[in-house]
């Protein structure tokens, strides 16, 4: 496992995500000081929650007001896209030692999971790798976080322009989701549903509820579709 | 706005964590050669679309937005334009977070 065989390819494939996560980490952790959060609960979050959506959410929505629980639904909610990339992965881990299979799959994110998936695409490339990758991930983004509450009051960034890192980044990942009518129909429902929410006085949950809409209208479109064709 | 308290901080990260873990682990554990039915699986793959459009609609839009003049909601919305064609072009999270916030506090500072 701890062999240069296996680090020297993993850190070189996670560079980029690793250099993103520099660029990323540090607004994320500008941000979470912004509400509080000191160096050993960021510390804490990058190490056992780990997830970037999720570490720039909780900030923006406790800066919105919204309630624990709408924070908590919201959070889970966005993160269950990790179920895919899990399920994805089960037939590469096939063999592999529990324990193995636990700290890779307990270890990917949005990013990791492009890189890896591509890697295992292309052959000659095995869990022990992947795990390294998102170790390497890991770090780069830990270490930027804290970097970022530690230095967030001395740099003074605005937080509307830290906070539009993280937009962008949605943006990004919505942008380069598979371009299907079903999910064209999924984001457009999803955005429209967070907009009546916040119209109708629930901006709390909007995220949540609006998200549930989407996917609710996407499962109806599909159905509808199946039945005509 | 008053700070996250310790209390606050536990139930939020621990909750949102065991989440996170479970959707990360359990069903790679769970499947080992089997798939999901593909229902389910149709289902999940909204979940992404969905999720960040929401995410981004709750950043960008807001009922009355342009009530204090048209810039101070346009410039996100025009910043995000920006991003979505660097999305496209380069697929690049780092790319499009440098873009948005160049972009979104050029915006901001000159005009």
């Amino acid at each position: 496992m701890f062999t240069s065989e296996n680090i020297k390819p993993a850190f070189k494939a996670a560079i980029p995500i690793m250099l993103g996560y520099v660029a990323i980490g540090i607004p994320c952790g500008i941000l979470s000081s912004s509400i509080g959060l000191d160096a050993v609960q960021v510390f804490l979050m990058c190490a056992l929650f780990y997830s970037g959506a999720g570490q720039f959410m909780i900030p923006n929505m406790w800066l919105a007001a919204s309630p624990i629980a709408s924070i908590i639904a919201s959070v889970s909610f966005v993160n269950t896209r990790q179920m895919l990339y899990s399920a994805a992965f089960a037939p590469w881990c096939e063999g592999v030692s529990k324990r193995l299979a636990f700290w890779f799959s307990a270890t990917v994110t949005d990013e990791s999971f492009g890189v890896n998936t591509k890697m295992f695409e292309q052959g000659g490339w095995s869990v022990e790798r992947a795990t390294f990758v998102n170790v390497f991930s890991q770090s780069s983004w830990t270490v930027s976080c804290v970097v970022g509450v530690l230095v967030g009051n001395a740099i003074g960034i605005p937080l509307a322009i830290a906070a539009f890192a993280m937009t962008s980044i949605f943006i990004c990942l919505l942008v380069t989701q598979k371009l299907t009518v079903a999910n064209v129909v999924a984001a457009v429902c999803a955005m429209v549903g967070v907009f009546v929410c916040k119209l109708v006085g629930l901006s709390g949950p909007a995220i949540f509820f609006g998200a549930i809409i989407g996917v609710v209208c996407a499962i109806i479109f599909s159905r509808v579709r199946e039945k005509v064709s | 706005m008053e700070p996250i308290s310790w209390t606050g901080f536990w139930i939020i990260f621990g909750i949102c964590a065991l989440t996170i873990l479970a959707c990360r682990v359990l069903p790679l554990f769970l499947l080992k050669g089997r798939e999901l039915p593909p229902r389910v699986t149709e289902a999940l793959g909204f979940i992404p679309s969905a999720a960040f459009a929401a995410l981004v609609a709750n950043d960008l839009l807001t009922p009355g937005m342009f009530d204090a003049g048209i810039w101070p909601a346009a410039a996100p919305l025009v910043a995000a334009l920006a991003v979505v064609i660097v999305a496209r072009l380069s697929k690049s999270l780092l790319w499009s977070a440098v873009v948005g916030v160049a972009v979104y506090a050029a915006l901001i500072y000159l005009f």
